[in-house]
């Protein structure tokens, strides 16, 4: 998996959200506006203001003893309408769940799989259990308080309609976080139980210090990307062995906190750095394919034209994770063939903090295949149960952004339409973003969606230019169009994936605070503060009867 | 019967109740049309409404069904929005919140929240009014005790009958003691014990001075407890004034006496035909039908377990 490494871009990402909001929030206004002068004349502007200093008085005057009020409402509503039987599947899932995800056989294979079976496993169900649960009690509760009017006996009260959409929403997220937080806590002990004791040390929660890859072709000359080996997948780049290829990455700020005690096989302690790495071996027959294939990890300090061969390791399968210590004092070779000690952080870290760490493969004919995530430093590990918490909170904030949208939405349609619409607006995010993003970038060949009707029929494949004429040119520009739209529709659309936290708690590593659990954050509070405005906005300006 | 047949822009107000009282609601020239999907008038369900209600009084809305009564309310509420006209309650615009903190509605049904129990209701209305929690323990208590369902109040709404759900509806609806209180039919659904204690409860709010808007269809409810009454029909204003002076039989005098021997209601006889009065009835009166039940209920409770025997 793609662990994100990339930093989140925090000031442009506000920028964006700011500009969207500003966009929508004019639009609304404009045409509120226009609508007021058509239908009231000139008087209507008065009203408009009227109207808007109202509004402004009734959010700034919200009051948090009627919120809490109403909140409790929502929560005490969902808990009397029986929402707590989602704990009746979930315990039907948990207790048959075990046979078809463990192995009596207790495989060696089934063992380094188990963590990441029973974690995916775990997230999921809970994930989709919170999101249908709440997705259905989200969207009909405004509607059905409408519908059987007990809303008119709240909005008689002194109760802003602002407060009621602010309190459904936090009620709604009170019950989901009482039933989210009682199937976690089960759920930790589960897997505890449930994973095979000889997999239970995957049961980690690694943090890793990841760097920046580059590469260095066979000549030792810089390249952007190392060999092809003609997989499809060009995840890996790969480095030929016994030349001067290299993997390098740079890892910023190594300070002497980042080494680790380690135990060598004579059971004497050390101080190293941990690195961890997940290398592929690709062998061919120009070499000998029969034996392991050997690669270095080399230290080098440009700066002090230092080059030290830290360690000699083998892969013996074809793709294999390993962790090994580069020891604090080394001995590094002399261009005069003289050897001196030296010490990794005071001689080999560079003055701007950063580490080079090259890796090369000393066999001859064959290739290492790496991406950047295949190599990074590894800190002391964080417990189990911190990262598991954290992808909990991952599905938390998607439940926040689930039960924001739904009330906003049944605040001006019915529930069932609540529903569906609230379903694509989050499948819509889930499935379809990165395919528009490809699609609107020109990533994706082929043309939009008439282009693509007009290819499939006449078996013209996607590379080939279309022939001009007329009719293609009102495609294009009908696509063009199109494709405007869906730019519209790609600025509104959350970006979901930083919500999925599965795979860095599957694969044993601490979810990223900075660049996973922030992002998260502020998409959630980067809906919500629009969603409560428009929602209040829908309730304020609809008459409450059923019909 | 003389009456004041109002036209629909302005009702002849016959009223001398309170002439000098500053008016609480306010309403001119009201209308209102229920529109299709298509935003196209369906209904016109209020037209050119003007009328005022003054402090103080209770004021009955009449009308068939579909006449404009609810709308009215409703509008007057901000529950929904007029097509045309204005309306000012409480010296405040019906669209502006803060007009809610003094007063109380008890809707048409009970649309109160069927999984709450009866304190759980009036804590929650309680707080909507940010009333600090002792004062709410207390008016919880009170209210209870006089809507007269303090031995239910652990009991959720869903397992009331409709009588003691309009019970706790009136109830929230007193819940912070408010100047002015709207009824949408207050009566409905009660039994004639049920329905004494409402118009008892009506007219001893009265006596407190806060102002009272009802609606019903029960007019006998309506005569007995309002000052003054609007009937409308079709979204139009068609009567308004004081109750005793509509109702009043202009051409017509009633002489009430202790019951009269034959020979002294025949000598009464003569004396009105000797001064030229004809259509004269002698006869005993009678009680209403409430009296009636609301008597045997009494004795019933005061001697249980006598019955008559046919």
């Amino acid at each position: 998996m793609d662990f994100l490494p990339d930093p989140f871009p925090l000031l442009s990402a506000f920028l964006q959200w700011l500009a969207v909001i500003a966009v929508i929030f004019s639009s609304v206004l404009l045409i509120t506006f226009t609508s007021n002068l058509v239908s009231n004349g000139a008087a209507g502007a008065a009203l408009y203001g009227q109207s808007l200093g109202q509004s402004l008085v009734e959010i700034f005057s919200t009051s948090v003893s009627r919120c809490y009020a109403l909140a409790k409402l929502t929560f005490t509503e969902a808990i009397r309408r029986k929402a707590l039987f989602v704990f009746v599947v979930f315990a039907v899932l948990f207790m048959f769940a075990g046979w078809f995800l463990s192995d009596p056989d207790q495989s060696a294979k089934y063992a380094k799989d188990a963590v990441k079976i029973h974690v995916t496993f775990i997230l999921n169900v809970l994930t989709w259990l919170t999101m249908i649960v709440m997705l259905l009690l989200a969207c009909i509760g405004i509607p059905e308080d409408i519908r059987l009017r007990s809303i008119h006996t709240v909005v008689t009260k002194p109760a802003r309609r602002f407060e009621i959409v602010l309190s459904r929403i936090l009620g709604y997220v009170g019950v989901g976080t009482v039933l989210l937080g009682i199937m976690s806590v089960t759920s930790l002990v589960w897997i505890y139980r449930q994973v095979p004791v000889s997999a239970r040390s995957e049961l980690t929660a690694r943090q890793p210090i990841w760097g920046q890859l580059s590469f260095l072709d066979r000549t030792g000359n810089k390249t952007d990307a190392g060999i092809n080996v003609g997989d499809i997948w060009a995840y890996r780049s790969y480095i030929e062995g016994a030349t001067k290829s290299r993997a390098i990455w740079r890892f910023e700020n190594v300070t002497p906190a980042m080494l680790t005690t380690m135990t060598d096989d004579d059971g004497k302690t050390y101080e190293a750095l941990r690195l961890e790495s997940r290398i592929e071996a690709f062998r061919s027959h120009k070499g000998n394919m029969d034996r392991t294939t050997r690669f270095q990890y080399i230290i080098l300090n440009p700066e002090r034209n230092l080059e030290v061969t830290a360690a000699t390791l083998e892969i013996g399968d074809e793709f294999s994770g390993r962790t090994d210590g580069i020891r604090r004092t080394l001995i590094a070779e002399t261009k005069d063939n003289e050897s001196k000690t030296v010490d990794l952080i005071n001689d080999l870290v560079a003055k701007d903090g950063s580490l080079t760490i090259a890796v090369a493969c000393t066999d001859p004919g064959q290739y290492l295949g790496m991406a950047r995530s295949d190599l990074f430093i590894r800190l002391p590990d964080a417990p189990f149960a911190v990262t598991f918490f954290k992808a909990i909170l991952g599905i938390w904030l998607f439940m926040v952004l689930t039960v924001t949208l739904g009330v906003t939405a049944s605040t001006f349609v019915k529930g069932p339409f609540a529903i569906m619409m609230t379903f694509t607006f989050l499948t819509v995010s889930i499935t379809a973003r990165e395919f528009i993003r490809d699609l609107l970038s020109g990533k994706l060949k082929g043309g939009g969606a008439f282009e693509s009707a007009y290819r499939i029929p006449t078996y013209m494949n996607d590379t080939t230019d279309l022939p001009s004429n007329p009719g293609t040119q009102l495609i294009k520009w009908v696509d063009w169009v199109m494709n405007g739209f869906l730019w519209l529709i790609q600025q509104i659309l959350p970006n979901v994936s930083y919500f999925n936290m599965t795979g860095y708690v599957a694969n044993g590593f601490d979810v990223d605070n900075w660049n996973t659990l922030l992002p998260a954050v502020l998409v959630t509070i980067g809906y919500f503060i629009p969603c409560v405005l428009i929602g209040y906005y829908c309730l304020r300006s609809r008459e409450l009867e059923a019909k | 019967m003389s009456t004041d047949v109002a036209s629909p822009t302005a009702a002849k107000d016959s009223s001398s109740l309170s002439s000098g009282n500053e008016p609480v609601i306010s309403i001119r020239n009201l209308s209102k049309d229920y529109r299709d999907f298509w935003g196209r008038p369906k209904v016109k369900a209020l037209k050119s409404l003007t009328m005022e209600v003054r402090k103080g009084e209770v004021f009955g809305l009449l009308g068939p069904n579909g006449s404009g009564k609810t709308t009215t309310m409703k509008l007057l509420l901000g529950l929904l929005f007029p097509t045309e006209g204005e309306i000012s309650i409480l010296g405040k615009p019906a669209t502006d919140v803060s007009k809610n903190e003094r007063i109380g509605y008890l809707p048409e049904e009970s649309y109160l929240y069927r999984f709450l129990n009866a304190e759980e209701t009036l804590d929650f209305y309680g707080r909507l009014f940010r009333l600090p929690a002792d004062v709410r323990k207390q008016r919880t208590n009170e209210l209870l005790e006089l809507v007269k369902v303090s031995h239910a109040r652990k009991r959720q709404l869903k397992e009331y009958s409709k009588g003691m759900t309009r019970r706790i509806g009136l109830a929230q609806a007193l819940i912070n003691d408010p100047e002015l209180i709207l009824l949408d039919e207050p009566t409905s659904g009660l039994d004639p014990l049920g329905n004494r204690d409402m118009k008892d409860l009506i007219l001893k709010l009265k006596e407190q001075g806060k102002t009272i808007v009802m609606c019903s269809h029960l007019l006998a409810d309506v005569q007995d407890v309002c000052d003054r009454i609007a009937i409308l029909y079709g979204g139009e204003l068609k009567v308004m004034g004081r109750v005793d002076e509509l109702v009043k039989e202009q051409d017509a005098t009633q002489i009430r006496s202790s019951k009269l021997s034959e020979a002294a209601a025949k000598e009464v006889l003569d004396v009105l035909k000797k001064h030229g009065v004809s259509d004269v009835q002698i006869d005993q009166p009678t009680s209403s039908l409430e009296d009636l039940f609301l008597r045997t209920v009494q004795e019933s409770r005061e001697r249980p377990g006598r019955r008559i025997s046919v």
